[in-house]
């Protein structure tokens, strides 16, 4: 929770380290004045002093409470700025907010995970989670796309999916580079190869829109129900209180009543994919 | 229902009183019309009593155009606010909703609310575009205020609506139980000529719940048709008693800056990304209309509109959203 009962002022975190994972997207990790709880799937509204805040979702593990990793790819005027900040930098975080993923609902289910680009973020976060509970799992797969192979990030993270028992993990790029021997293709793609068990599959879908949209419509085909499918939906989060109403989509508060939803909630939503 | 009653001049008197340990704003009219002004001595003799609606709403007591939320909450002074009608008194209880939830409690709005006594004024009087009735809403308050009154010639009826109403009372040495029946009798039809005169001035016009269901089933046509003279301007965000949407803008040293939005503003909902659900001016304006008497019903118990009127005075386009309605409801 915020600091004194304020739920607008921000908690000071010093950035210790700044993790290049691609061209554009950077994982800071930082360590908040008190210790700092979330559930994996939450969001944080991360601010560059005097300049801005934008919401973030962590990336690193849930159970981890002294330290924090927000994976943040450079796309506006904030998270330029961002992208420039050295260690010891102070910066804000609020939060957490919002409803995560409900690992509780994961237990003895499969996981199928779609993820694009930075979306791979929040994913990695509940990989973590995942695996905290991989004995109470059936399988975890997770099928990611990105651009170009030097546009992929967490690259260590897939070799070492791979060789935890349960899991499995498939890349994909839209556009290959020398050297690069794994899948070419959009990243529904990879769902060609997976095996599915459907009545104990959950899929969770986190990405840019138009994967959202196309990974989401696939996931239907493949006989996926509506509320099997968990989407992290991305807004103009600005307060993450359920108040300034940026993020309002439909009757919904993304920040308070997501950002993580089912299919099943947001089907007679419009808009959801802009 | 039940009055007290105290004489105008030992009323003016208990005002200019109160102002040793109060800051008070009342309803006054002025060349302009009726608004707020800050009380001091010489403008108690005009404030305006049983007339409709101040141009402000009271919203901008409890939400100010722009403040800094990462200072101290405290107010300097306890105040007073004389002369708020119901629709923003109905207004105010959604701002609670919002402003006091249990998960995430505003404390520069609770600070606010808490130390603020609120005077209802019944109005007898409507203007243009008021709408109150057509949403179910009463031309004068039960609930909400602390007190309400009314002007019946050289006195002034009270009615207690909360505790704080009463305690407030207390310090009023002059205050009466009311015996004299023919002015409750005069009061009641003071009460049910407003309550007639809007309900005729709005026949047709659909109720909240009826206007939520036109609003979700109206096609892309009508929004286009109406939003063609709209600026973006959001006039009708800013006077509107119940929208509250706002920005946080940073200040170095980890300040926060509130400051009042309007989903009619271009950008509203743009993502870093650059997607915008909200791009295009006929969306804009639906959003508003969608938030109203669509999605706000689905949150939250009390009404999103209150039949003000405010958002039809104020839009240079001279958009009148029941024109629209009726439209829709044809």
């Amino acid at each position: 929770m915020s600091a004194g009962g304020n739920i607008y002022k921000p908690l000071k975190a010093k950035l210790v380290e700044v993790i290049d994972e691609s061209p554009l997207i950077k994982t800071f990790v930082l360590i908040p004045e008190k210790e700092f709880s979330f559930g994996t799937g939450q969001f944080i509204e991360l601010s560059v002093d005097g300049i801005g805040e934008a919401p973030f979702t962590p990336s690193s593990s849930p159970h981890v409470k002294d330290k924090l990793e927000v994976t943040v790819m450079k796309t506006g005027y904030v998270t330029e700025i961002m992208h420039n900040l050295k260690p010891g930098a102070y910066m804000g975080i609020r939060g957490p907010y919002g409803r995560g993923y409900p690992v509780e609902v994961f237990h003895g289910k499969e996981v199928l995970i779609l993820g694009g680009g930075c979306g791979l973020a929040p994913i990695r976060s509940l990989l973590y989670a995942l695996e905290h509970i991989k004995d109470n799992l059936d399988k975890v797969v997770l099928c990611y796309g990105s651009k170009t192979p030097s546009d992929c990030i967490y690259k260590p993270l897939f070799s070492r999916l791979n060789s935890i028992e349960k899991f499995e993990a498939y890349r994909t790029v839209d556009k290959a580079e020398e050297g690069w021997n794994e899948s070419v293709g959009v990243v529904t793609t990879l769902l060609n190869k997976v095996k599915v068990n459907l009545g104990n599959s959950l899929a969770v879908v986190c990405g840019p829109p138009i994967m959202m949209k196309f990974g989401t419509i696939r996931l239907l085909e493949m006989g996926y129900r509506d509320d099997q499918i968990y989407l992290s939906m991305e807004k103009n989060m600005s307060c993450g209180l359920g108040k300034c109403g940026h993020c309002m989509m439909g009757e919904f508060f993304v920040c308070k009543d997501g950002p993580v939803f089912t299919y099943n909630e947001l089907r007679n939503t419009p808009d959801i994919w802009k | 229902m039940q009055y007290l009653s105290i004489k105008k001049e030992e009323w003016d008197k208990a005002i200019e009183q109160l102002l040793l340990s109060y800051t008070i704003f009342a309803a006054a009219e002025n060349e302009f019309g009726i608004d707020y002004e800050v009380v001091n001595p010489s403008n108690i003799s005009r404030i305006s009593y049983n007339k409709a609606k101040p141009a402000t709403s009271l919203k901008t007591f409890f939400l100010p155009v722009r403040e800094n939320v990462t200072s101290d909450p405290s107010l300097k002074r306890k105040r007073v606010i004389i002369g708020a009608p119901n629709c923003d008194l109905q207004g105010l209880r959604l701002l609670d909703e919002i402003y006091l939830d249990k998960d995430f409690n505003d404390i520069f709005y609770r600070e606010k609310r808490e130390n603020t006594i609120l005077i209802s004024f019944d109005c007898f009087e409507k203007q243009e575009y008021c709408h109150c009735t057509a949403y179910g809403i009463k031309p004068w308050a039960e609930e909400v205020s602390d007190l309400a009154a009314v002007r019946l010639e050289e006195l002034i009826l009270l009615r207690v609506n909360t505790q704080r109403g009463q305690e407030f009372l207390n310090q009023f040495s002059h205050v009466q139980s009311l015996m004299d029946e023919n002015a409750v009798t005069e009061t009641d039809k003071s009460h049910i000529q407003a309550e007639s005169l809007l309900v005729g001035a709005n026949k047709g016009l659909p109720d909240y719940m009826a206007t939520g269901i036109i609003v979700k089933n109206a096609g892309e046509d009508i929004w286009k048709k109406y939003s063609a003279r709209c600026v973006s301007c959001g006039a009708c965000a800013t006077i509107c008693p119940t929208c509250t949407c706002f920005l946080l803008i940073d200040k170095p040293g980890f300040e926060k800056i509130k400051q009042m939005d309007a989903c009619q503003y271009p950008g509203f909902q743009r993502v870093a990304g650059g997607e915008d659900t909200l791009h295009d001016l006929h969306n804009r304006f639906r959003n508003r209309y969608m938030c109203k008497y669509v999605w706000k019903p689905e949150k939250f118990s009390a009404i999103a509109c209150t039949g003000c009127g405010r958002c039809i005075e104020a839009c240079i386009g001279k958009i009148n959203k029941n024109e629209l309605f009726l439209e829709l409801a044809k």
